[in-house]
């Protein structure tokens, strides 16, 4: 297979992976994800995690000594605690950023310490690595399904999730589509645009391209267009609306109808080479690797529906985004799968 | 009864009656006698049950003749194979399931032979039977890419895993296909069956750990691996001497382009490698590591982990000696200006270096890392494009212009074009 057969056979593994569309809460399930971490660190705790949250502990009121007495039942204490009635509790610790009905829980419940100690270990957390302040407000929205006695059940495999990879996935290719709104004369538009090229005989559209931002679209005589080539989705925003313009002023009433972003690739590199053969034994129900066929590693991520090619090198591209968001999330998700198949 | 609108071919009149001449009914014309139309000789309809033909004498489906052509191929396949009978009878039914499956049904008989060739492929995977897709293609003489396409699709349709093959379960059925025992060549060149595969095997593993068997074709590496088992056994000047082409000339099989880099690859390891043996003196390079090959494989592990640890102090002995030079910088500012300047360029060097390509650096640290990461592809430089764009800024007219043609130039191409289309044709028809 030709370079070019592969270029296909990711569009159409793109185009494959693109599913219905992505919930609304996808930038809550992002930070619903880092929340997570954070309350996973909080479990597994390593030393400098748990080093910061002494330190904050001893700069405060010894309420937070309480609070952690209760919540930290699998590692040892080196302070010896005294637990305090709950009601001091609530007055040391400030639940003003809650909703009401955890800082009621907070006092009632079995656990109210752990509860109150969790929530401000978290907050903390939230603090000492500088999110947002929507992180806050956050927690108060998952504070309903937040339960503090529930054992981790995790759904990946269990690694420290307090390193990020700190690699961001650069983004390559935007496919996006447009309806002009108006059917097309291709004969015509071939002839009087001097970027476009059409030959029916081997396909139905004229191929058209600008150079700022470099891309190519197809422009179907419906009056639908298909912009390919751009590097961020404002790029291929702007490209779709210059080729409207070009077809403007061509003569045909066009109109700039339901632009939408169908596909998107990005590739990083992770930096040390991956043990394919061992991937594709842990991980059967989502990999696929035929080495006679194909160099790289096949993984089809279900949540979120993406695409990953993974190769020897340690590059991996992923594809089938319709969100910038899903191609951050897949790589997070898959970095640290990737790094247990470092070692040799 | 009398019928309106006919007519007497003979008179042209019109007045035609119905006439029974013997039971037989005719038109006739009333004034010249002329008959005008006859009527069957039986109308009656045969009044039987309401019963097709298909549902009386239909026979349950056969299977079409190219669907019991692909079976027979399917089983000369298993036979070729030499599979046991569980394989045969699972790849049968695949067979069957998938042919009837609806992206299968129109397509060319080559692709129905492939599809049995992948229906067997996959019933071996599933029962651990070591077979590789080449062996496949070559037994349907079809091109692994097209097989490769039926494969995929028919996993699909049949909604079937399947485990990857091990490249050394494969090697002994490929050692077996090269002809070089005592029977078929000169006493010099023949080796046992046996010890070929046992030390093709290892030198297999050798690769695998270092990076030289993930994400590449199988088939090359074999061949390096016997090639190399071949020469190690007995390193005397004449196999020395025969290289791989003229090797698969003696063994009678196919050569292969790429088996050739795969061999040097080999060999690289090979020769970091023997630089660990403690009782080897002379240098070891790619010519005479064939001779340590024997050594080198015996004591693989040990050899492994002692390269390791040498590579690792390598690495920090030149990490220090990159410190150096900054340190006497620091603690000598007021020194002569030629020599901090001296000691600031090397440096500066090896940070722009580092700064350029930090990546393939990563490759070149390691000692073992992915030929594709040692020797990277040179890659055009990424145009920069616009940087924070908002997509909805305004679009000059002048740019837009820019990709319209001018009247007189859409004339001129139109001119163009209509000689060319007829210049073409011209040249069709003669």
């Amino acid at each position: 297979m030709t370079c070019k057969m592969w270029v296909w056979v990711f569009i159409m593994i793109g185009l494959d992976a693109a599913g219905p569309v992505s919930n609304s809460g996808k930038s809550c399930s992002v930070l619903g994800k880092s929340w997570m971490a954070a309350r996973a660190s909080r479990v597994i705790m390593d030393e400098s995690a748990l080093e910061r949250y002494f330190d904050d502990s001893i700069a405060n009121d010894s309420g937070f000594l309480n609070g952690d007495d209760a919540d930290l039942p699998s590692t040892p204490d080196p302070l010896p605690r005294s637990p305090k009635p709950s009601g001091e509790l609530a007055d040391d610790l400030d639940l003003s950023f809650l909703p009401d009905e955890l800082s009621a829980n907070a006092c009632d419940a079995e656990g109210s310490g752990s509860g109150g100690g969790v929530a401000l270990a978290s907050h903390h957390e939230a603090e000492a690595e500088d999110r947002p302040s929507s992180s806050s407000s956050h927690l108060a929205n998952d504070s309903a399904i937040f339960c503090p006695m529930t054992p981790m059940t995790p759904m990946t495999p269990m690694t420290p999730m307090t390193e990020r990879s700190g690699i961001v996935p650069q983004l390559q290719n935007i496919v996006s589509t447009v309806n002009l709104g108006c059917p097309l004369d291709l004969k015509f538009i071939a002839l009087q645009a001097r970027n476009a090229e059409y030959n029916p005989k081997r396909f139905a559209a004229v191929i058209m391209r600008i150079r700022e931002p470099r891309t190519t679209a197809l422009i179907f005589s419906s009056g639908k267009m298909v912009c390919t080539g751009a590097k961020s989705e404002e790029q291929s925003r702007l490209a779709a609306r210059k080729y409207a313009r070009v077809v403007q002023k061509l003569g045909f009433p066009a109109r700039f109808l339901d632009f939408k972003i169908q596909n998107m690739v990005a590739s990083c590199d992770v930096c040390f080479p991956i043990r394919l053969e061992g991937l594709v034994l842990t991980h059967q129900q989502f990999s696929s690797y035929e080495p006679e066929l194909f160099p790289g590693l096949i993984y089809r991520m279900v949540k979120p529906r993406i695409v990953l090619l993974i190769f020897v090198s340690g590059k991996v591209v992923l594809t089938g985004a319709k969100e910038r968001g899903e191609i951050y999330e897949a790589f997070e998700n898959i970095y640290p799968i990737l790094r247990g198949f470092r070692k040799q | 009864m009398s019928t309106a609108g006919l007519k007497c071919p003979c008179c042209g009149s019109s007045s035609i009656v119905e006439d029974d001449h013997h039971a037989h009914r005719q038109m006739v014309c009333v004034d010249c006698g002329a008959v005008v139309s006859e009527g069957a000789l039986t109308h009656d309809f045969f009044e039987g049950t309401d019963v097709s033909y298909s549902r009386t004498t239909a026979v349950s489906k056969k299977p079409c003749l190219n669907q019991i052509k692909g079976q027979q191929r399917l089983t000369a396949l298993c036979r070729v194979l030499r599979v046991n009978a569980e394989v045969e009878t699972l790849s049968s039914t695949y067979f069957a399931q998938a042919y009837e499956h609806e992206s299968f049904l129109k397509v060319s008989l080559q692709k129905k032979e492939n599809l049995a060739g992948c229906c067997v492929l996959v019933s071996c995977r599933q029962l651990n039977w070591p077979v590789t897709m080449g062996t496949i293609a070559c037994l349907l003489e079809a091109d692994i890419a097209i097989l490769g396409a039926v494969y995929q699709e028919m996993m699909k349709v049949l909604k079937v895993e399947a485990p990857l093959v091990n490249v050394s379960d494969v090697m002994e059925a490929h050692c077996q296909e090269y002809k070089i025992s005592s029977l078929d060549v000169h006493e010099d060149l023949a080796e046992d069956r046996k010890d070929l595969n046992k030390r093709a095997l290892s030198l297999v593993e050798l690769a695998a750990d270092s990076w030289i068997l993930t994400g590449r074709q199988p088939v090359p590496l074999m061949m390096a691996t016997v090639y190399l088992a071949w020469q190690s056994l007995n390193p005397n000047h004449i196999r020395l001497k025969v290289s791989l082409e003229k090797f698969c000339l003696i063994a009678k099989v196919k050569k292969n382009r790429v088996a050739v880099k795969r061999v040097s690859e080999i060999k690289g390891v090979l020769c970091k490698l023997g630089k660990e043996i403690p009782w080897v003196t002379d240098p070891v390079t790619s010519d005479n590591v064939v001779k340590h090959v024997g050594d080198i494989v015996k004591n693989r592990y040990a050899l492994l982990r002692s390269a390791m640890r040498s590579h690792e102090e390598a690495m920090r002995d030149s990490q220090e000696e990159e410190v150096n030079p900054s340190e006497a910088d620091d603690q000598t500012p007021h020194a002569t200006s030629e020599n901090s300047e001296m000691a600031e360029q090397p440096r500066e060097g090896n940070e722009s270096n580092a700064n350029q390509n930090p990546v393939p650096n990563w490759g070149k640290r390691m000692l073992f890392a992915p030929p594709c990461v040692i020797h990277p592809k040179r890659r055009r430089a990424a145009l920069e494009g616009l940087k924070d764009v908002t997509g909805d800024e305004d679009i000059s007219d002048g740019e837009i212009e820019s990709y319209i043609r001018t009247p007189r130039e859409a004339r001129e191409f139109a001119v163009t074009q209509k000689a060319w289309l007829s210049q073409s044709e011209e040249a069709k028809c003669q």
